[in-house]
C-alpha cells in the first residue's frame, strides 16, 4: 500500500500519473487484481477483507486526485508562462480620438439646462439687421452698436453678432410661456489676442406672464448653474448694461486660478467676469408683440467657460485643430 | 472715463472713504473699474524754491541752481532749459528713491557738486506733462516750502479708470459721476461755490445779439470775457495727463478742464470772427438740418453744435473779448443726423453723442470761475441763451411693480430717496405710486424697468436675495434637441475610432474656393467688409480649413492626422446647411510596438471603415463631384438609402503637394441625411443558411457597383446578402478580371436543400452572364 501511495506522489507528469492510473485502477490494475482476490477468502474473513479493501481504494483514489490537481495547476502554470509578454509595452496603443473643448464646453452646459426643463433652439448665422439688433432695442445710431463690430453682406445682410437674434426668432414663432436656450457661432469683426472672428454662445431666456419673472430668480438660476460648471466659486453681480435687458448684470466668479487672492489672470481683482444677464427690456417684447409679460435672459461665450475651465492660455489656438492641445482631452 | 479722487473730492467728500470701498461701490453701482492707481512719492521728493540759476561753467545745456528745500539750501545741476522759468520745483533730495529704483546720490557733474535733482513728472512716477521738469504753484494747495509732494493730495492722487456702459453720458464727468457716488456711498454732494465775479463789465446784450432759426433741438449760453495774462497752471496740465486728455494751448486747456469737470460742452470763439458792419457780435444758430446746427457769423460756419468747430474761430492768444459757449443737444436727434453724412467730428462728440450736461449755467459758471482764478479775467454782466422746448418725460412709479421685477419688497419711500439722490425731481406721490421727473441728464430713462435699474444698482444686486422661479413643467425636447443628439452620438463615434474634433472659422478664402472648383457665393452677396484676405467668403467646404488644420500638425511633426468636424456651409446663394467632414492624412494610428514602428499610411479601405464607423452603413460608386481635392481614380460618390449625399476621396497629389502633407483622405457628407429615420424590423429566420461564393470574370472596366445593380434586380427570397471578397487580375485575363462574390442564402420557413441552393445560384450565374456579360472562372 505504502509503495502504491509512493508512486502517486513520484509521478511528476500528467502522463506519467496517467500511467500510474491505470496500472492502478484499470481493468488488469493492482486494485482490480485485488478485488479479484476476494472469491479466495474464506467466509468468516471475507467482509474484514472486503472492507480494508474498499477503504485502500478510496485512500488510494483521493491520493490520485490530490497528486492529479497539482500537475494540472502546473501544466496551466506552464502554459500560461510560456504566453508571457511585457504587457507595460502596449501601453501606447489606445487610440481614441477627443472631442474638441469648445464643444464639450457646450455640450455640459446645455445638459445642465436641459435638465432644468429648457427647450433647445437654433437659427440662422446669416441674420438681417432687424432680428439682430433692431428687434433686440438695438436701433439704428445707437452707440451700442459699436460694441458688436459687425460683419456685412453686400446686399446688407449680416453676420449675427450674438444667439439672441434666436430669441426674437423664437418668440415670433411660439406663445409664452418660453423657456429656451440658443447655443450657436456668432461672429465679430474683430481679431487680436483675445478676440478671434468667429466664436460660441449660449443665450437663455424665460418669458412667463407679467410680475413672474425676476431678478431673483435670474440669480438663482446663474449662481447654482456657475457652481456646476466652476465648482465651488463664489458668485458677484454687477450693474451693466445691455440694450435688450434691464436691470442688466454683468457676473463674475471668484477667481479659480488664485482662490480670489488676485492674479494675472483675474487681473489682480480676485474675480472672473463670465456672463450677462438681465431682465428683458419691455421694448424688445413690444417688437415681437407681447404684452403683459415678464421675462429674463442671459448669455455667455463658450470659448471663456472654456478656457477658464481647461486653464487653456491661447484663444486662437481653439481654432487651429492643434492635435497636440485636442489629445489632451481624450 | 478717467477721474482722480482728489478731483472727486470737489463736489463730494471723500476724505473718508478708503480706496477700497471706492473700487467696491463704483463696481457695485455699475460703474465698471478698470483700473486704480495710487500714486506715491518717495518722502524725499519735497518743495523747493529756486533762489537762483546760473549756467554751468563746462556745459552749455546744463543750469547750476540754488534751490531752498526748507531745511536748508541745495545746489543742483539741471539740464532742463524750463528751469529758468521756474521758482517753486520739486527735489528729490539725496537718498530718494524713484520709479526704476532710481537712487538720488551726491553726484558731480562736470565739476560742479549736485545735491540732489530737480524733477519732472514722469520721474515721479506721474503721467508725462511733457518735455522739462514741473513747475509748482499755488494750484495745487499752499506752496510750502521743504513740504514732501506727497502729502498734496491733488499730486499723490489716486486716478481711477471707469469703464462706463454705452448709455451712462451722464457719467462722462467728474461731477456726474460724483453725483452717481453720492447715491451709492449716501454722501450728500457739496454745493459748488464760485468765488464772486469782481469785475464786471457792461451787460453783454448791449454787445452781443443772438439770433436763432425757429424749433432749433439745441440748448446754447453764451458769455463774453475779456481775458489778460494768459498763463500755465501746474494743476489743470497734471489732472489732464492724468485723465489722458489731450488739449493744445491755454485755452483750449482751460475748456477742456472745465469740460471733463462739469460734463457740460463748453467751446471759446475769437469773439472777433462774429463782428459784423455795426461792430456788434451778432451770432446766428441756423438750423442746417434735423440735429445739426450751425453756429454763422458773417455767413461762414463757424462750428456745428456737438459736432466740430473751426480752428479759425479757435481763441490762441490774449485775446480782446473771448465768446464762451455751453451747449447741450439731444443725443439721439444728432447721432442719427451725424451717421447719415460725412462731417468731421471733434474729441467732443463722443460726450456729445452719449448725452452732455444739459446744465449749461453750471458749466459756464465753472468755466468762468476758473478764468477768474487762473488770469486776469473781466466778464461782461449776464449771458445770453436759447433753450430748445422740451416737454419733461415723466415715468410713474409703481413700487409694487418694482419690487416684482427686482423680486424683493422695496417701499415706494426708499425708491424716491434713491432716485432724488440720482437727481430725478418728485412730482407727486400716493401710497404706493409717485410719478417721478427725469433729468434730461439721464435721457436712457424711458419706463418702470429703467427705474427699476436704477434701484437695483444702488441698493446693490448682492443684496437681493436669490429666488428659484417656479414654473408649469412642460415637455421641450424639439427638432433642435434631436439633432443636437445626433450630432452628439456621431462625434462620440468619430472620437472613438480616434478623430479628433476640429472647429474652425466659418469663413474662408474665395480664391482657394475657386482654385479647387467648390461653389462660391454670388459676389453681390459675399461678405462687405471681412477682416483678412484668407477669411474673405463663407465656406462651401469644410475640407479646405479642415487641410490648414492638417498643415499646422504636419508642421508640429505629428505624424497621424484624423480630424473631423461638423459645420455649417454656404451656398451659390448663400444657402446654409450642414456638413459633417473626416480627414485622415499620414500614419494610420500611432508607431508602437505591434507595428514595430513603424505604421501603415492610412488607405481607402481603412479610411472608408472607418467612416462606416462613424456614419452607418452606405454604398460607394463611381464620383460625380467635380471639385479637385478628389483623386480621380480613388474617389466614390456616398450613397444611403440609395440617395448620393457626399463623397469619399484620396486627396489629389498635387493639393497634397500644395499643402506640403503626406498622404490623405478625405470625405464629406451632407448631415441632413444622417438623421436618424424610423426603423421597422423584418423577421429574421430560424433555419440554418449557407454561404457559397461565386468566381466570375467580367470586363476590367465593368465596377463591382454595376454587378450590384444587376443582382439587385433579382429579389430572389432566400438571397439574404451579397458581397465582394476577392478581385484577380493577371495577363492570363488580359482586359478582364476575376470576381469572387459571397451569397449568404437562407430561407425563412425550412432547412435549405441541394435544389434550393442550385435554384438560387443557378439564377444568379445566368443573371451575370446576361447582363454583365460574365462568365464562370
Amino acid at each position: 500500500m505504502k509503495e502504491l501511495e509512493e508512486k502517486i506522489a513520484q509521478a511528476n507528469s500528467l502522463e506519467s500519473l496517467e500511467k500510474v492510473r491505470v496500472n492502478l485502477f484499470g481493468k488488469k490494475g493492482v486494485v482490480a487484481a485485488q478485488f479479484a482476490k476476494m472469491k479466495d477468502v474464506p467466509g468468516p474473513e471475507k467482509r474484514e477483507f472486503a472492507q480494508k479493501l474498499n477503504k485502500d481504494k478510496v485512500a488510494l483514489q483521493s491520493a490520485f486526485d490530490a497528486r492529479y490537481e497539482v500537475l494540472k495547476s502546473e501544466e496551466i502554470e506552464r502554459v500560461l508562462k510560456s504566453e508571457a509578454i511585457d504587457v507595460s509595452l502596449y501601453g501606447t496603443l489606445a487610440q481614441k480620438g477627443a472631442l474638441h473643448p469648445v464643444m464639450e464646453t457646450m455640450d455640459k452646459i446645455i445638459d445642465y439646462f436641459v435638465a432644468l426643463n429648457f427647450a433647445v433652439e437654433s437659427g440662422p448665422m446669416v441674420e438681417d439687421d432687424f432680428h439682430n439688433f433692431e428687434a433686440l432695442n438695438l436701433p439704428k445710431y445707437h452707440p451700442a452698436r459699436d460694441m458688436q463690430d459687425t460683419f456685412y453682406f453686400k446686399d446688407g445682410g449680416l453676420l449675427r453678432t450674438h444667439t439672441s437674434p434666436v430669441q426674437i426668432r423664437t418668440m415670433l414663432e411660439t406663445k409664452p410661456p418660453i423657456r429656451m436656450i440658443a447655443p450657436g457661432t456668432v461672429f465679430r469683426r474683430d481679431f487680436d489676442v483675445t478676440h478671434t472672428p468667429m466664436f460660441h454662445q449660449v443665450e437663455g431666456l424665460v418669458v412667463d406672464a407679467k410680475g413672474k419673472v425676476s431678478f431673483a430668480n435670474l440669480k438663482s438660476i446663474l449662481i447654482d448653474f456657475l457652481q456646476y460648471m466652476f465648482g465651488d466659486v463664489e458668485v458677484r453681480f454687477r450693474p451693466s448694461f445691455f440694450p435688450f435687458t434691464e436691470p442688466s448684470a454683468e457676473v463674475d466668479i471668484s477667481c479659480i486660478f488664485c482662490e480670489a487672492k488676485g492674479c494675472r489672470i483675474c487681473s489682480h481683482t480676485g474675480w472672473l467676469e463670465v456672463l450677462g444677464c438681465g431682465i428683458v427690456d419691455p421694448n424688445v417684447f413690444k417688437s415681437v408683440g407681447y404684452e403683459d409679460v415678464s421675462g429674463y435672459a442671459f448669455g455667455l461665450g463658450v470659448e471663456r467657460f472654456a478656457m477658464l475651465m481647461h486653464k487653456i492660455p491661447d484663444l486662437r489656438s481653439l481654432f487651429e485643430g492643434d492635435i497636440r492641445l485636442l489629445e489632451q482631452f481624450r | 472715463m478717467i477721474i482722480t479722487k482728489s478731483w472727486l473730492n470737489e463736489f463730494i467728500d471723500l476724505s473718508a472713504v478708503s480706496n477700497e470701498i471706492l473700487y467696491e461701490t463704483f463696481n457695485s453701482i455699475g460703474l465698471e473699474v478698470d483700473s486704480i492707481n495710487e500714486i506715491r512719492i518717495d518722502k524725499n521728493v519735497v518743495i523747493g524754491k529756486i533762489l537762483s540759476v546760473s549756467k554751468h561753467p563746462d556745459a552749455d545745456k546744463l543750469n547750476v541752481c540754488q534751490i531752498d528745500v526748507g531745511s536748508g539750501t541745495r545746489q543742483i545741476v539741471c539740464g532742463a532749459s524750463n528751469v529758468v522759468d521756474a521758482e517753486y520745483v520739486a527735489v528729490a533730495m539725496i537718498g530718494a528713491v524713484l520709479p526704476g529704483n532710481f537712487e538720488i546720490k551726491h553726484a558731480k557733474l562736470r565739476g560742479v557738486e549736485s545735491e540732489g535733482m530737480v524733477c519732472a513728472s514722469s520721474e515721479l512716477g506721474l503721467p508725462d506733462m511733457g518735455k522739462g521738469i514741473m513747475i509748482l504753484d499755488e494750484s495745487i494747495g499752499t506752496i510750502e516750502v521743504g513740504r514732501t509732494l506727497d502729502s498734496y493730495r491733488t499730486i499723490a492722487d489716486t486716478i481711477i479708470e471707469l469703464e462706463l456702459t454705452a448709455n451712462r453720458g451722464d457719467c462722462l464727468s467728474v461731477y456726474g459721476v460724483a453725483r452717481d457716488l453720492s447715491a451709492g456711498l449716501d454722501i450728500e454732494m457739496k454745493r459748488f461755490e464760485p468765488v464772486k465775479d469782481e469785475k464786471m463789465k457792461i451787460g453783454m446784450a448791449r454787445m452781443v445779439e443772438l439770433h436763432n432759426d425757429k424749433n432749433i433741438e439745441a440748448d446754447l449760453c453764451y458769455k463774453l470775457v475779456i481775458i489778460e495774462n494768459m498763463k500755465k497752471h501746474f494743476l489743470i496740465n497734471l489732472r489732464l495727463a492724468m485723465v489722458a486728455v489731450e488739449a493744445k494751448g491755454y485755452m483750449e486747456d482751460l475748456l477742456a478742464y472745465a469740460t471733463h469737470t462739469t460734463g457740460v460742452i463748453l467751446r471759446g470763439y475769437n469773439s472777433e470772427v462774429f463782428l459784423n458792419t455795426t461792430d456788434k457780435i451778432s451770432i446766428h444758430a441756423k438750423a442746417k438740418k434735423e440735429g445739426i446746427i450751425e453756429l454763422v457769423g458773417n455767413d461762414i460756419s463757424h462750428s456745428m453744435v456737438g459736432i466740430s468747430q473751426d480752428k479759425a474761430s479757435k481763441v490762441y492768444k490774449d485775446s480782446e473779448k473771448i465768446l464762451l459757449e455751453a451747449s447741450y443737444i439731444n443725443p439721439d436727434v444728432l447721432v442719427e443726423a451725424v451717421s447719415q453724412s460725412d462731417f468731421k467730428i471733434d474729441t467732443l462728440y463722443y460726450k456729445t453723442s452719449r448725452g452732455s450736461n444739459p446744465d449749461l449755467e453750471f458749466g459756464l459758471l465753472y468755466l468762468s470761475n476758473l478764468l477768474y482764478q487762473y488770469t486776469d479775467a473781466t466778464c461782461h454782466e449776464g449771458h445770453l441763451s436759447v433753450l430748445a422746448e422740451r416737454e419733461h418725460h415723466t415715468v410713474m412709479v409703481d413700487a409694487k411693480e418694482i419690487s416684482a421685477i427686482i423680486g424683493m419688497d422695496i417701499s415706494l419711500s426708499k425708491i424716491v430717496a434713491i432716485l432724488h439722490k440720482l437727481g430725478f425731481v418728485l412730482n407727486k406721490g400716493a401710497d404706493k405710486v409717485a410719478s417721478v421727473e427725469v433729468p434730461l441728464f439721464r435721457h436712457d430713462i424711458k419706463h418702470i424697468q429703467d427705474i427699476a435699474e436704477e434701484i437695483v444698482r444702488i441698493i446693490g444686486i448682492n443684496n437681493i436675495e436669490a429666488k428659484p422661479f417656479s414654473f408649469e413643467e412642460k415637455p421641450r425636447l424639439n427638432r433642435v434637441s434631436d439633432r443636437y443628439k445626433t450630432k452628439k452620438a456621431f462625434k462620440h463615434a468619430a472620437v472613438g475610432v480616434g478623430y479628433y474634433e476640429n472647429v474652425s472659422y466659418v469663413f474662408s478664402d474665395r480664391k482657394l474656393l475657386e482654385k479647387y472648383h467648390f461653389p462660391v457665393i454670388e459676389e453681390s452677396l459675399d461678405v462687405a467688409n471681412p477682416i483678412a484676405e484668407e477669411l474673405n467668403t463663407l465656406r462651401s467646404t469644410l475640407l479646405i480649413n479642415l487641410l490648414n488644420a492638417v498643415k499646422h500638425n504636419v508642421s508640429y511633426s505629428i505624424k497621424s492626422i484624423p480630424l473631423f468636424e461638423i459645420g455649417s456651409i454656404f451656398g451659390s446663394k448663400r444657402e446654409e446647411s450642414e456638413v459633417i467632414s473626416f480627414v485622415f492624412s499620414g500614419h494610420n494610428g500611432s508607431e508602437n510596438i505591434a507595428n514595430a514602428g513603424k505604421p501603415r499610411e492610412i488607405d481607402f479601405a481603412t479610411f472608408t471603415q472607418k467612416l462606416g464607423a462613424v456614419i452607418g452603413a452606405f454604398e460607394l460608386e463611381p464620383c460625380s463631384y467635380t471639385n479637385t481635392l478628389i483623386h480621380p481614380y480613388q474617389s466614390a460618390n456616398i450613397l444611403i438609402e440609395g440617395k448620393v449625399c457626399g463623397f469619399i476621396s484620396k486627396l489629389h497629389p498635387s493639393v497634397q503637394d500644395d499643402y506640403g502633407i503626406p498622404v490623405t483622405f478625405i470625405a464629406e457628407v451632407d448631415f441632413d441625411t444622417l438623421l436618424p429615420t424610423h426603423i421597422n424590423t423584418t423577421p429574421i429566420s430560424k433555419f440554418q443558411g449557407v454561404y457559397k461564393d461565386l468566381s466570375v470574370v467580367i470586363d476590367k472596366s465593368m465596377g463591382y457597383f454595376e454587378v450590384a445593380k444587376v443582382l439587385n434586380t433579382l429579389k430572389l427570397e432566400m438571397l439574404k446578402d451579397v458581397y465582394p471578397v476577392d478581385i484577380y487580375e493577371d495577363e492570363k485575363l488580359g482586359d478582364k478580371k476575376s470576381l469572387t462574390i459571397r451569397f449568404f442564402i437562407q430561407s425563412m420557413d425550412k432547412t435549405l436543400e441541394e435544389n434550393d441552393i442550385d435554384t438560387v445560384m443557378g439564377h444568379i450565374i445566368s443573371t451575370l452572364e446576361q447582363e454583365c456579360q460574365a462568365t464562370l472562372r
